[in-house]
């Protein structure tokens, strides 16, 4: 059976349910807050709301951020069938998560996402959905990298050309050509530095100005001699 | 217009063209077109994207460039007309200029609401952090804050004679507050459903109405804290309520993209207005003295003689602002320069403008005869939340997301 679509809270191996915590903030904001734009997802997603690409780019387009530190992909489901999705009317929903499912197939990881994407789907008909293609990760050329390679080459597949759902690919820049990844780029060889976060989310910031102006008129700007 | 490319804007944009080609897999037009073109061998690196951003960064230069010429026009302004000085600035001309006199920090959270007390020197500024702060707005002292909400206070307001302040909460409450003696709560007014957005006293003081999430208006005995009316209409969240300044009428605005006039006794909904096209975000009765300014601005299309109002402006998601004609139930004109969304908007007690906060950051002063932007302040660091004018002394208040409330002085 396929574990990353079952859907599963975290289990509170720590003993202090921060994640719960987490959780029940997102419901109330989705109460108070009434965003355009929701990302959604784990590690990466979460730590780009530290970055100044976060305040500068995306907190002018009234954006929430539901990330979760060490995430995967079933929590993810969870998260989005419990209430996280309700309430609001974003016009865009970007979804990263996938990074720390260390030990399902490629194959797994990509049938979790789409499932995901269906419940989006599912409670919002009308929303883009925006998938940033996973990260490369870990200092030296690792299987994991190659597993989450795999990912982005299937979910290419599967979800390219389906109406509303946008892949932007944010993974490229990041290996070296000798096979590293530098820490200026990605601090812990797994979350984005300012840099590193620039790099990758300035094309999605380019991708939501275009999806939330859409059906603006441009306006004309007269050309002086 | 007939554009003319240089031999070497040319052959980059060939390269720019292939690169495009090659990235996106079209295989056997590459090959084509590298034929025609003549240029054999790889694409150089440095044409990577380069099509596609020239192709997104013209909107953007045209964006930046018009922005540029306003704030330009300003400057020139300024430098060429200047501020009044201190002796010679008037009640009805005096406009605020930066910088801030104060800025003023202690909020925990994101600002809502800035308002000041109708008769001592200050100032309230409620925030998300669940708490109201009071504040000196000529020495920009803090005085005391105000606990008793659990979760964000989403708007404020005090009665003509400034003894009792209401705000209301997104923890489904409305609490009367003691501004006189003791500051603290004497009454917990629940009913509502859902976050509570907006409240506002009525102007013999005697009741207080709300607006929520859950769709409805309520009117409140400030006396016994009884729920005496539910006005229902609003198909989607109330984002504010106001009444009118004969207490006759109430304005609420709505995610529903509509602003509606409700006849306070019979509790009808006397007319739905439509022009937004997006969520409606604030609104705020016109002084009669704007009468004149206002009619001079709708001129065009009033051949049949003067508007006679009352008058309503409101401000929304479409980053407009609109002046309604409450009495004819129709659309005036319409104030058009803000970047992002309108939150917040106040009428100049002298009736000539119209001072507005947005989440481009900046609050604006718009000269309504003329239908023009006629000041921009880039006044925080992040959303402006909102804005209040004394109705006597030259001070304007904004608070913002940024956690701060700042003072601004009018000349």
């Amino acid at each position: 059976m396929n574990i990353c679509k079952v859907p599963i809270p975290v289990e509170d191996s720590d003993g202090d349910n921060r994640w719960l915590s987490i959780h029940n903030r997102f419901l109330s904001e989705t109460r108070e807050k009434d965003a355009d734009v929701i990302f959604i997802g784990d590690s990466i997603i979460q730590a780009l709301q530290h970055t100044d690409v976060w305040n500068e780019m995306f907190v002018p387009m009234h954006c929430l951020n539901f990330g979760i530190h060490r995430d995967r992909v079933e929590n993810v489901l969870w998260r989005v069938q419990n209430g996280e999705l309700e309430h609001v009317n974003p016009k865009v929903i970007v979804l990263h998560v996938g990074t720390n499912n260390y030990n399902n197939t490629p194959e797994e990881i990509k049938d979790g996402i789409i499932e995901i994407i269906h419940i989006i789907r599912d409670k919002h008909p009308d929303v883009y959905i925006v998938i940033p293609s996973l990260l490369p990760r870990g200092q030296h050329p690792n299987a994991l990298r190659d597993k989450l390679q795999q990912v982005n080459e299937l979910l290419k597949d599967s979800l390219e050309n389906l109406p509303k759902i946008e892949l932007v690919v944010i993974d490229k820049g990041f290996v070296q050509p000798d096979g590293t990844i530098s820490h200026h780029d990605m601090h812990d060889y797994l979350l984005l530095t300012n840099a590193g976060s620039k790099k990758a989310f300035e094309p999605v910031h380019e991708l939501l100005l275009q999806l939330l102006n859409e059906g603006e008129s441009e306006k004309e700007l007269t050309i002086s001699e | 217009m007939k554009m003319v490319l240089s031999q070497r804007q040319r052959e980059e944009l060939n390269k720019a063209i292939a690169d495009y080609l090659s990235s996106n897999g079209y295989t056997e037009a590459l090959d084509a077109f590298k034929k025609e073109a003549d240029m054999p061998g790889e694409v150089e690196r440095k044409f990577g994207g380069l099509l596609e951003k020239k192709w997104t960064s013209v909107i953007r230069l045209q964006k930046k460039v018009m922005e540029l010429e306003s704030k330009l026009n300003d400057a020139e302004k300024e430098y060429m007309e200047g501020a009044p000085t201190r002796g010679k600035r008037c009640p009805t001309e005096w406009i605020p200029r930066p910088p801030e006199k104060f800025c003023l920090s202690g909020h925990r959270a994101p600002v809502t609401r800035v308002i000041f007390h109708p008769v001592f020197s200050l100032m309230v500024s409620a925030s998300e952090d669940a708490t109201m702060k009071v504040w000196d707005f000529e020495t920009g002292e803090y005085e005391r804050t105000l606990k008793g909400h659990t979760d964000p206070i989403q708007d404020i307001a005090f009665d003509a004679s400034g003894k009792l302040l209401v705000s209301c909460s997104s923890d489904m409450s409305i609490k009367l507050w003691d501004f006189q003696q003791s500051f603290e709560c004497i009454r917990t007014m629940l009913g509502h459903d859902h976050n509570v957005s907006s409240v506002s006293f009525m102007p013999a003081g005697d009741f207080v109405v709300s607006s929520s999430r859950d769709k409805t208006i309520k009117m409140w005995e400030v006396s016994t804290g009884y729920c005496v009316r539910t006005y229902t209409g609003h198909r989607e969240w109330v984002r504010m309520v106001r009444a009118s300044p004969d207490g006759t009428l109430l304005a609420s605005c709505s995610n529903d993209q509509t602003v509606r006039i409700w006849v306070v006794s019979s509790k009808e909904c006397r007319s739905e207005l439509r022009a937004h096209e997006h969520v409606v975000e604030c609104i705020t009765w016109a002084p009669d003295a704007s009468a004149s300014a206002i009619n001079e601005a709708a001129g065009a299309d009033n051949k049949k003689g003067a508007h006679t109002g009352p008058f309503l402006a409101s401000g929304s998601r479409d980053k407009t602002i609109r002046i309604w004609d409450v009495g004819a139930g129709i659309a005036l004109f319409v104030l058009a320069a803000h970047d992002n969304w309108v939150r917040g908007v106040v009428f100049h007690p002298g009736g000539k403008f119209l001072i507005s906060a947005s989440d481009d950051k900046t609050l604006r002063v718009w000269d309504l005869r003329n239908k023009r932007c006629m000041k921009t302040m880039d006044a925080h660091k992040h959303f402006c939340t909102s804005v209040d004018f004394h109705k006597s002394h030259p001070y304007v208040i904004s608070g913002s997301v940024d956690q701060t409330v700042k003072v601004w002085e009018c000349r």
